[in-house]
C-alpha cells in the first residue's frame, strides 16, 4: 500500500518503475524507493530472522540503526535494506543467519 | 571487621585466588573491588588463551593453565556456557629474524610439552584461507591454544569461590592499608575498615598503588590498549592470528564477532582507559593488510583497557620481603587473564606454605634487584 495523497507532501504523478528480484520472484519497486520501502510496498514483512531462535524480523528503525532490515543483495550479506536505495535489476534474499562472506 | 585475608580487585587473577584458598580450607576471605566482577582488565581484555610464549615461566603458567579451563566447567560446577574453543592459535613472521626467533621458540615449547609445531605458508593458508601469505615468512601453530569468555570464566570463579564462603564487597575502593612493625593491621576502603594480617595485590592496573599504600616499591605500570570488535558474521576462521612484527591478533569469537587488538608503541605510561579514532584507523589499515577479507565487515564498537607491564613482561607472583603477609599477583603485562587458574593455584601454594606445584621463584619480585639477569618475554602484542 503506498499513500498517494497528503496534506503536506507531493508525491509525482510518475515514477520510474525499477525491476528487481525478492528470493528470485521478479517484483518492482519505484525510483526513489530503498530496497525495504518497495518491499514493505509489496506486503513483504519478514526480511531476516534473528540469530538465535530464527524467528521474523521486518522494518523496524528504519534509519540504519536496528540491524533488523539486514538481506543479501546481490549476494552480499548484512546490507541495511532500509537505508539502501533500490537500484534496476537488484537480487535481493532474507537473510537467515548471520551472513557469510567470501574471497 | 575481621577477616584472615583480604584479596584486591575482583578480576579473574582475584577471583581464582579466592577460588583456590578457599577450596583449600581457608576460612574468612574478603575480596575487595573498587567497581564491579570484570570491571577493570579482565572484561576488557582479548579474549585470548595461548601456550606459545618465548620464555619457560610463560608456556608453563599458560600450559597448566589450559589444562585447568578444559575441565573448568566441570570442576567449578558452572551452569553457564564458559565458551572455551580451542582451534588454536596462527602466529605468522614476516621477517628472518622474527623466522628465526619462532625456530627457538617452538623447541621451547615442544620441550615443555606444549604441542606448537613449525608449518609453511602453505600449511598456514590451509587453516586460515583469507590469510595474505604474501607478506608472511612462516608461521607457528599449536592447536590446543584458543578463546575463553572472560566473564563466564570469572563468573565461574566468582561463584565457585562463594559457595565455599568466600565474601565479596563491590564498589568498595581500598583506600589504606595500614601496617605496623612489618605487619599488616587492616585495610580502609570506602565504606569498610577491615582488621588482617594478609592481603593480596590483585588490582591489577592499579597493583602500583596498591603496593605504594603498604609502601612495597611494585615496578609496575599501567598503559592503554585498545580493541575493536565487528559484526558478527558466519565463522570463517578457526585460530586466533597474531603477528608481533605486524602487531595485531584478530579472532573470530563463537558468537561470530571477529575481535582484534594492536599496541601503540608511543603509548602514555597512565590509567587511560579510553579509545581513539587513531587506533581504528591504523587497526583497519592493519587487519586489511593480513586478512584482507575482514575489511568486508563493520565495526561495532572499540574500548580501552589497561595491560600492567612489569620489566620482563613476566607476571610477578610470590610473597614480599618487604612487608610480611603482603602477596603479589600483578604485573601480567596483557596476560593475566590466561594465566588465572596457575596464578590462583601457585599464590594460594605459596601462602599456605605448601610444596608448590611447578618452582616460580623466577617470578618473585626479588628478581628485579639484579638488573641484568632477567629474561625479556619479546611475544607480547
Amino acid at each position: 500500500m503506498r499513500i498517494k495523497e497528503h496534506p503536506i507532501l507531493n508525491f509525482k504523478e510518475e515514477r520510474k518503475v525499477i525491476h528487481f528480484t525478492f528470493n528470485n520472484c521478479p517484483v518492482t519497486g519505484y525510483e526513489g524507493d530503498t530496497i525495504a520501502s518497495a518491499l514493505h510496498a509489496l506486503g513483504i514483512k519478514k526480511l531476516s530472522e534473528s540469530m538465535n531462535l530464527k524467528r521474523p524480523r521486518g522494518f523496524y528503525c528504519a534509519i540504519g540503526n536496528c540491524s533488523s532490515c539486514r538481506m543479501i543483495v546481490d549476494g552480499e550479506p548484512n546490507v541495511k535494506t532500509c537505508v539502501t536505495l533500490l537500484k534496476e535489476g537488484m537480487d535481493v534474499k532474507v537473510q537467515s543467519n548471520k551472513g557469510e562472506i567470501y574471497d | 571487621m575481621k577477616a584472615n585475608y583480604v584479596i584486591i580487585g575482583a578480576g579473574i587473577s582475584g577471583c581464582s585466588i579466592a577460588y583456590n584458598l578457599a577450596k583449600k580450607g581457608v576460612k574468612d576471605i574478603v575480596v575487595l573491588d573498587k567497581s564491579y566482577l570484570t570491571s577493570g582488565s579482565t572484561g576488557r581484555c582479548g579474549a585470548g588463551i595461548r601456550q606459545q610464549w618465548g620464555t619457560k615461566m610463560n608456556c608453563l603458567l599458560a600450559k597448566g593453565s589450559i589444562e585447568f579451563f578444559e575441565k573448568a566447567k566441570d570442576t567449578l560446577e558452572y551452569e553457564g556456557d564458559i565458551e572455551f574453543k580451542q582451534e588454536g592459535y596462527l602466529i605468522i613472521s614476516t621477517t628472518f629474524e622474527e623466522d628465526e626467533q619462532f625456530e627457538k621458540n617452538v623447541e621451547l615449547q615442544q620441550s615443555l610439552g606444549i604441542p606448537a609445531r613449525k608449518i609453511s605458508k602453505e600449511e598456514a593458508k590451509e587453516i586460515v584461507p583469507h590469510l595474505n601469505t604474501q607478506i608472511i615468512k612462516g608461521a607457528t601453530f599449536c592447536p590446543t591454544d584458543g578463546h575463553l569468555n572472560p566473564f563466564r570464566m570469572t563468573d565461574a570463579y566468582y561463584r565457585a569461590a562463594k559457595r565455599l564462603g568466600v565474601k565479596f564487597y563491590f564498589n568498595e575502593e581500598v583506600k589504606d592499608i595500614m601496617v605496623h612493625e612489618n605487619k599488616i593491621e587492616k585495610v580502609i576502603s570506602s565504606n569498610l575498615e577491615i582488621y588482617t594480617n594478609h592481603v593480596v595485590n590483585a588490582a591489577g592496573g592499579y597493583a602500583k598503588e596498591i603496593g605504594d599504600m603498604a609502601g612495597v616499591d611494585i615496578p609496575v605500570y599501567a598503559e592503554n590498549h585498545q580493541i575493536l570488535v565487528t559484526e558478527p558474521i558466519e565463522k570463517i576462521q578457526s585460530p586466533m592470528v597474531m603477528s608481533f612484527s605486524k602487531n595485531i591478533y584478530c579472532q573470530q569469537v563463537p558468537h561470530g564477532s571477529f575481535i582484534m587488538g594492536r599496541s601503540d608503541p608511543s603509548v602514555a605510561h597512565n590509567h587511560c582507559i579510553e579509545s581513539s579514532w587513531q587506533f581504528l584507523d591504523e587497526m583497519a589499515k592493519t587487519v586489511c593488510e593480513v586478512l584482507p577479507l575482514v575489511g568486508k565487515l563493520r565495526v561495532v564498537r572499540q574500548w580501552g583497557g589497561s595491560y600492567t607491564m612489569s620489566p620482563d613482561r613476566q607476571p610477578i607472583i610470590g610473597d614480599t620481603e618487604a612487608l610480611e603477609g603482603f602477596y603479589l599477583a600483578c604485573g601480567f603485562s596483557g596476560h593475566g587473564f590466561m594465566f588465572a587458574p596457575m596464578t590462583g593455584l601457585l599464590l594460594s601454594e605459596i601462602m599456605l606454605k605448601e610444596p608448590s606445584t611447578i618452582d616460580i621463584s623466577d617470578l618473585h619480585i626479588s628478581r628485579f634487584k639484579n638488573k641484568q639477569v632477567f629474561t625479556y618475554e619479546k611475544s607480547v602484542v
